[in-house]
C-alpha cells in the first residue's frame, strides 16, 4: 500500500497548493492590504479557511472513488480489501501533504535570509525574532493539517456531525489566531496559543483513532 | 464527550479577545511584500564616506580594515570625551569629539585595540567654530626657510596624518539620524540578547599583500601615486613657438586641489577653490581686451592640481620647464619674470571693505614691483574699497603655497602670495569636508578677481605708462563668480550646471577636488583619458576665455587640424569647436617617480632639488569594495537555546510516534 500512501501525499500538497493558487487569483485585486485596521485580513482568513475546507470535501471524495477502485481490483485478484488502519495511513499521509506544503509555501523562501548573519525582528513582536516565529507558526500549523485530516476522514466516513464540525471550526481559529500577530507584542501571546491548538488537535486525533480502531476491533472480534 | 464543544467555546473567547486587542493595531508604515524587502529591511546600507589608506616613503596614514575580513561591531554612542569601551566597539562619534577623540586613541594603545570601527556623526555642524585635520603648519618640509614653528593653522590637529587601524567612515545627514537611533535601541537593550552592529567592509589591498610604504607597494603594484593634470594657458596665445622674440611672462598661479580626512568630502572652498575662481574670473575679465599683444609682457596663467599632497603639481611643471618637455613647448623658465600667486581669497570680507594680505619672499626689489602694482590696482578699484596690505613682517616667510616649490628652486624669484589672512589662516576648517560655500563670501573673491585682473594689466604693462581707460574699463563679472561657486562647491547644480555643460560632460554631478591617484600615460598627452571634471573644466574654460577665432570653422572632436589649435568642448553633444589658443594640460605627479615597464620606480632624492628629499611621495591603497552596512545579530547563547529546543521537539516527536503506534497495534491485536 505504500503506493496508496504515496498518491495520498503527493494529491494532498498538489490539492493545497491549488486552493492556494485558486485563492490568491481571486484575491489579487484586494492586496496588497494597505489598511492597518485588522477586519481586511479576517475577511481574507474567512474566505481562505472555506475554500480550503472545500477542498478537503472534494479530496475526500475523490479519495473515496480511489478507495472503490482498488476494493473492486483487490476483489477481483483476490488481494484483502483495505483495513481500517490503511485508510487512517492514507488520510494521514493527504493530512502531511496539506501541512509540508504549507510549511513549504510560507517557509521555505526565509531559509536563505535565515542562513544570513542578521536577525529581524518585525515592529510589532520586538521581543521574537521574525524567522523563530515563522517556524513555530508553521510547526503548529503543520501538526494541525497532518492530524485534522485523520479527524475529517474519519468524520465523513462515521458521518459524525460534531467531528466533522471540529476540524473546519479549529483550522478557523487557528487562523483566526494569527491576527494576534497584528497587535504590537501579539505574537507573544499569539503562538503559543497556537501551539496549544495544535496540541489540542492532535489530542482529539488521538482519542478519534483510539476510539475507532478499539470499535472496529470489538466488532471483529464479535463477528 | 464535550471535546467537541470545547473548540467552539475556545474560538469564541479568542475572538473576543481579538476584538480587544485588535484596534490597538495601527497601520505599519513600510510592508514588505516579498523576501527581496525582507533582507533590504534586514540589512540596512548607510551612506557614508570613507577615510582610506594612503602610504608614504616611511609608512602609512589613514584607515583601513586591520586584515581582509569585514569587521563586526556592536554600535556605541560616544557623548564626552572620557567614555570608556568595554569590549571592542563601533563608535557613534559627535563631529565635536573628533579630534580629542582621534588623539586619544593614537595615544592609548589600549583604546586603539577597543575601537573596531567609527561611524562619525554629520549633524550640528553650527556649534563647531573650527575643525581642521590638519597640522599647525602644512607640509613643513618644504618651507623655503628654517623657522617652522610658525603656526599659520592654529584650528590644527593633525589627525589626518595618523595611521589608524580600524576603519573610518563620515555619516551623511540622514545616515546620522538614522544610527543615532540605533545606537538608542542599543543601550536600551542593554547586555540582552540581541545587538545592532556595523559591518565595515574597508578592506585595502596594501593590508593584504603586507605592503607598507610607497616603494615597496608600488612594486607590488597594491597601490597607485596620487596625481592629476594641472593646466596652463598664455593670453594672448603663443604664435611662435620657438623660445626666442618671446617677450617675458608674468605668471598667474593657483591651485585646483585639497584634502581631507575623508577622501570624497574634499571641496576646500577657501582652500583654496576660491583662487581658482578668482583666477577664472579674473581671466574672463582681460579676455575682453583688445590690446593685450601690445603689452611688453606676455600673460600666463597657471592652475595646478596635488598642491595639498607635496606640491606635485608646481613641482612636476618646473621639472618640464627643465626639461623642455612637450607640454610646455614655448616657454621656459627663464622667461618666467614675475609670479602671482592667488591663495585662499573667500574670507577676506572682515571689515566692511574687502582686504586682501600680500606675502613676498624677502625684501627683493623684483616683488616690490608687484606689490606696487597690487596698491595701484587696488587705488583704481576705489570706489569698490579693495584694500591690500603687505603680510606682518614677524611672518617666517610666505604661508604654504605653491610659490614656495618656485622659491625653492630659484631663490631669486619674485613672487608674491595674495591670502585673505596675514600671520594665521582666516580659514578655521582648513582642510576639512567643513570648508564648503557656507566658509566663502563670493564678493570677497570677486574682489581679489578685480583686483588680480588689474594688478596683471600693470604688471605686464612693465616699465610703460598704463592705458588708465583701458585698466578702468577691467570689470569682472560677479553673476560668473556665483555660477562657478554652484558650479565647483555644490551639488546642486553641482557639475550639472550650464557652465561645466557647454565644456565637458561630467562623469558626476558632486564636485570633489581630492586629486586622487595618476591613472594616465604619464609622458603626458595632450588628449589625457583620466583627467577628472575639475581639470577638465578648467581647461575648457581657459581655452575659451584665451582664444581667438580660428578660421575654419569646423567641429571637432579631438585634434584640431592647424597647429596652434585646440578643439574646445570636445566631449559635448554635437562636437566642440577648434580655436586658436595655447592651453596645454600638465601632468602632475611626483618627480622622484618614474614609470617604466608598466610599473612605477621611487627615483632616489636628487641633491639638485632639495624639494625632492622632503616630497613623501604619497600614494593611495587599492581596495575592491567599501561598504558600510547595519543590522541585528544574535546573542550566541539564545541561538543555540532555540536550536536545542528544535532538537528535542524533534526527538520528541520521533519517541511520541513509536510510543504511540505500539500502542495502537497493540490494541489491534488484542485478542
Amino acid at each position: 500500500m505504500h503506493v496508496g500512501f504515496r498518491a495520498s501525499m503527493t494529491l494532498g500538497t498538489l490539492f493545497w497548493l491549488i486552493s492556494l493558487i485558486i485563492l490568491s487569483g481571486i484575491w489579487r485585486g484586494f492586496l496588497p492590504i494597505t489598511s492597518g485596521a485588522w477586519w481586511p485580513y479576517a475577511i481574507l482568513i474567512l474566505t481562505s479557511v472555506a475554500l480550503q475546507e472545500g477542498t478537503r470535501l472534494v479530496f475526500w471524495r475523490l479519495y473515496k472513488k480511489l478507495e472503490e477502485m482498488l476494493d473492486s481490483f483487490a476483489d477481483r485478484i483476490s488481494k484483502p480489501r483495505l483495513s481500517l488502519t490503511d485508510k487512517m495511513l492514507i488520510s494521514l499521509a493527504g493530512g502531511l501533504g496539506h501541512g509540508v506544503a504549507h510549511a513549504v509555501f510560507f517557509c521555505l523562501s526565509l531559509l536563505t535570509p535565515a542562513f544570513g548573519r542578521a536577525t529581524f525582528y518585525v515592529e510589532r513582536c520586538s521581543k521574537m525574532p521574525f524567522f523563530l516565529a515563522s517556524a513555530l507558526i508553521a510547526l503548529g500549523f503543520l501538526v494541525i493539517h497532518t492530524f485534522s485530516m485523520i479527524i475529517a476522514f474519519n468524520a465523513y466516513d462515521e458521518r459524525k456531525k460534531s467531528d466533522q464540525i471540529f476540524v473546519p471550526i479549529v483550522h478557523l481559529t487557528a487562523a483566526v489566531m494569527t491576527l494576534a500577530n497584528l497587535a504590537p507584542g501579539g505574537c507573544l501571546i499569539g503562538t503559543p496559543l497556537l501551539l496549544v491548538m495544535a496540541a489540542l488537535t492532535l489530542l482529539y486525533c488521538w482519542r478519534v483513532v483510539c476510539r475507532r480502531l478499539t470499535e472496529h476491533h470489538h466488532r471483529q472480534l464479535s463477528n | 464527550m464535550a471535546a467537541g464543544s470545547v473548540a467552539p467555546r475556545l474560538a469564541a473567547v479568542v475572538c473576543v479577545a481579538l476584538a480587544v486587542l485588535a484596534p490597538a493595531a495601527s497601520g505599519d508604515g513600510a510592508t514588505l511584500e516579498s523576501v527581496p524587502d525582507l533582507v533590504k529591511a534586514m540589512y540596512l546600507n548607510i551612506e557614508s564616506f570613507p577615510c582610506v589608506r594612503l602610504l608614504n616613503l616611511s609608512g602609512e596614514i589613514g584607515c583601513s580594515n586591520p586584515g581582509s575580513e569585514k569587521i563586526i561591531a556592536p554600535i556605541v554612542r560616544f557623548r564626552n570625551n572620557s567614555d570608556q569601551l568595554v569590549q571592542p566597539s563601533t563608535v557613534l562619534l559627535p563631529l565635536d569629539q573628533m579630534p580629542d577623540f582621534f588623539l586619544r586613541v593614537s595615544n592609548d594603545p589600549e583604546l586603539h585595540q577597543k575601537v573596531a570601527g567609527v561611524l562619525v556623526e554629520s549633524n550640528g555642524v553650527n556649534s563647531l567654530q573650527e575643525f581642521s585635520p590638519d597640522r599647525k603648519f602644512p607640509q613643513d618640509a618644504f618651507a623655503p626657510y628654517s623657522n617652522l614653528s610658525h603656526d599659520w593653522n592654529p584650528a590644527g590637529s593633525g589627525i589626518m596624518w595618523n595611521r589608524y587601524d580600524f576603519p573610518v567612515f563620515l555619516l551623511s545627514e540622514e545616515s546620522t539620524q538614522t544610527l543615532r537611533k540605533v545606537s538608542e535601541k542599543n543601550e536600551k537593550s542593554g547586555n540582552g540578547y540581541k545587538a545592532n552592529v556595523g559591518e565595515f567592509d574597508l578592506v585595502m589591498q596594501t593590508t593584504k599583500t603586507h605592503t607598507h610604504d610607497s616603494a615597496s607597494c608600488l612594486k607590488e603594484q597594491s597601490c597607485l601615486p596620487l596625481g592629476g593634470h594641472s593646466v596652463w594657458a598664455s593670453l594672448p596665445p603663443i604664435k611662435n613657438e620657438s623660445t626666442e622674440h618671446q617677450k617675458p611672462i608674468i605668471l598667474a598661479i593657483t591651485s585646483q586641489d585639497s584634502a581631507s580626512f575623508f577622501r570624497d568630502r574634499s571641496l576646500g572652498a577657501d582652500s583654496s577653490i576660491s583662487g581658482l575662481i578668482a583666477l577664472l574670473t579674473a581671466v574672463d575679465a582681460l579676455s575682453h581686451l583688445h590690446d593685450l599683444s601690445n603689452l611688453k609682457k606676455q600673460l600666463m596663467f597657471a592652475v595646478f592640481n596635488g598642491e595639498a599632497w607635496g606640491y606635485l603639481g608646481s613641482r612636476k611643471f618646473l621639472q618640464e620647464l627643465d626639461e623642455g618637455a612637450d607640454s610646455v613647448n614655448g616657454i621656459s623658465s627663464l622667461m618666467i619674470d614675475q609670479v602671482l600667486e592667488i591663495g585662499s581669497v573667500g574670507k577676506a570680507l572682515i571689515e566692511e571693505y574687502p582686504s586682501f594680505y600680500a606675502h613676498a619672499e624677502g625684501n627683493s626689489s623684483a616683488s616690490k614691483k608687484i606689490l606696487d602694482a597690487l596698491q595701484s590696482a587696488s587705488k583704481s578699484l576705489g570706489s569698490d574699497n579693495v584694500k591690500v596690505k603687505e603680510a606682518a613682517s614677524s611672518n617666517p616667510g610666505v604661508p604654504p603655497s605653491s610659490l614656495m616649490s618656485f622659491i625653492r628652486k630659484n631663490t631669486s624669484t619674485s613672487g608674491v602670495v595674495l591670502e585673505d589672512f596675514d600671520s594665521h589662516f582666516s580659514n578655521r576648517f582648513y582642510h576639512s569636508y567643513l570648508d564648503s560655500p557656507a566658509n566663502i563670501n563670493s564678493s570677497s573673491i570677486a574682489a581679489a578677481a578685480a583686483l588680480v585682473a588689474r594688478s596683471l594689466y600693470i604688471l605686464a604693462s612693465a616699465d610703460s605708462p598704463v592705458n588708465l581707460m583701458t585698466l578702468n574699463n577691467i570689470r569682472v563679472n560677479v553673476s560668473l563668480v556665483e555660477e562657478i561657486i554652484g558650479c565647483l562647491l555644490t551639488c546642486n547644480p553641482g557639475l550639472s550646471c550650464g557652465l561645466v555643460k557647454s565644456f565637458i560632460s561630467p562623469s558626476n554631478s558632486c564636485p570633489s577636488h581630492y586629486v586622487g591617484v595618476f591613472l594616465d600615460s604619464p609622458s603626458g598627452t595632450q588628449f589625457p583619458s583620466y583627467a577628472d571634471d575639475t581639470s577638465r573644466f578648467v581647461w575648457n574654460f581657459l581655452a575659451d576665455r584665451t582664444s581667438t577665432l580660428a578660421g575654419n570653422k569646423s567641429s571637432c572632436t579631438g585634434k584640431c587640424s592647424d597647429e596652434g589649435e585646440v578643439c574646445v568642448g570636445a566631449e559635448v553633444e554635437g562636437g566642440g569647436r577648434c580655436v586658436v589658443s595655447t592651453t596645454r594640460y600638465v601632468p602632475a605627479y611626483s618627480t622622484r617617480l618614474k614609470f617604466e615597464d608598466n610599473v612605477w620606480h621611487v627615483l632616489p632624492a636628487n641633491s639638485s632639488d632639495p624639494m625632492s628629499a622632503a616630497d613623501p611621495v604619497w600614494t593611495e591603497s587599492y581596495w575592491n569594495t567599501i561598504g558600510l552596512r547595519v543590522y541585528v545579530v544574535q546573542d550566541t547563547t539564545y541561538d543555540w537555546l532555540v536550536l536545542v529546543a528544535g532538537f528535542s521537539i524533534t526527538a520528541a516527536s520521533y519517541c511520541a510516534v513509536h510510543v504511540g503506534g505500539s500502542y495502537l497495534s497493540k490494541i489491534t491485536k488484542r485478542d
